[in-house]
């Protein structure tokens, strides 16, 4: 019969734990810039998608992911939406945008640029708040357990 | 009834305490009692003065250098035990590691709050914050959900 693991985290679960999250950003910021991209081939009267574009996109999601976590604090995950937040957010949408010039994801267009470094920031905003309401819902949750931990161990005692 | 009462002092050996008895009484299980609950009594130390804490009373303990104290809501206690002993042995008490340095009172935790990277803000019966690291958060939610505490 298998041992049922329980205990605080090794280096290794830490570390996976950090990982998904990375690859949990990288998804949630691909489908994001793939939203805009796809409405914007629409737009301009194109049904089909680059790969590349796609390839150049998920690889830039990945290693913003890292950028967010190892160096901007997680950011989109902060307690409170500050000065410092919002920096780390225009910084991101700069880097992006930087990057959709360079790979021509938008042709150049300064203008579809300038919409889309303003989707990004409205993007990082979004994520903060589905993170926030995420934690909530968590709250919640938790405090219920804790009130039926404590409910067990009162009738636990009443049967003593 | 009156009870025999033998007093043997050893040179050699551990510290023993045999209890025997025909049949269990209120008395005998008054003494068990009391033998029982010495067990689960807490030292602690406030300048020269020494005090036994019900662990029931305190809401953390908290390493800091070599020492450790024992928090309560009328005080700060210097303790004999060190995280690691204080968990073991209160564990049944409802302490839990909540952090490298902090041993929490699950029943002295008023209410609790989702942190971002998975940690955990414990607000304590005296209005204190204590953070349940991201290390033990799973744990925390184990027992939370019926796990036991000492497994």
């Amino acid at each position: 019969m298998s041992k049922k693991k329980t205990g605080p985290l090794s280096g290794w679960h830490k570390y996976l734990t950090k990982e998904i999250g990375i690859e949990f950003k990288a998804c949630l910021y691909f489908y994001c810039i793939l939203f805009f991209y796809s409405i914007y081939r629409i737009i301009g009267g194109t049904w089909d998608a680059s790969i590349l574009h796609m390839a150049e996109m998920i690889f830039t999601t990945y290693a913003m992911g890292y950028l967010q976590v190892y160096l901007f604090s997680n950011f989109d995950e902060a307690e409170h939406l500050g000065k410092r937040e919002i920096g780390y957010s225009i910084v991101c949408s700069v880097i992006y945008t930087a990057i959709s010039i360079l790979g021509k994801w938008f042709e150049r267009d300064a203008l579809v640029s300038g919409y889309y470094f303003f989707y990004m920031v409205f993007c990082y905003i979004c994520a903060f708040w589905v993170y926030k309401v995420k934690r909530d819902i968590d709250t919640r949750k938790l405090n219920e357990d804790l009130e039926a931990f404590k409910e067990r161990g009162r009738k636990h005692e009443s049967c003593d | 009834m009156r009870m025999k009462l033998t007093i043997n002092r050893i040179l050699e050996g551990e510290d023993e305490v045999i209890l025997r008895y025909r049949e269990m009484t209120n008395e005998v299980e008054r003494i068990l009692r009391a033998l029982r609950a010495d067990e689960k009594k807490l030292i602690g130390r406030q300048e020269k003065e020494q005090v036994i804490l019900d662990p029931k009373k305190v809401l953390y303990l908290e390493s800091v250098d070599q020492w450790t104290f024992a928090y309560t809501e009328n005080g700060v206690y210097r303790i004999e035990y060190t995280l690691a002993e204080a968990e073991a042995v209160f564990a049944a008490e409802g302490f839990f590691r909540c952090s490298k340095s902090m041993v929490l009172n699950i029943w002295k935790v008023a209410s609790l709050k989702s942190m971002s990277c998975n940690r955990i803000d414990a607000r304590m019966e005296n209005g204190e914050h204590v953070i349940i690291s991201r290390t033990y958060a799973a744990e925390f939610r184990r027992i939370l959900k019926g796990g036991k505490l000492d497994e």
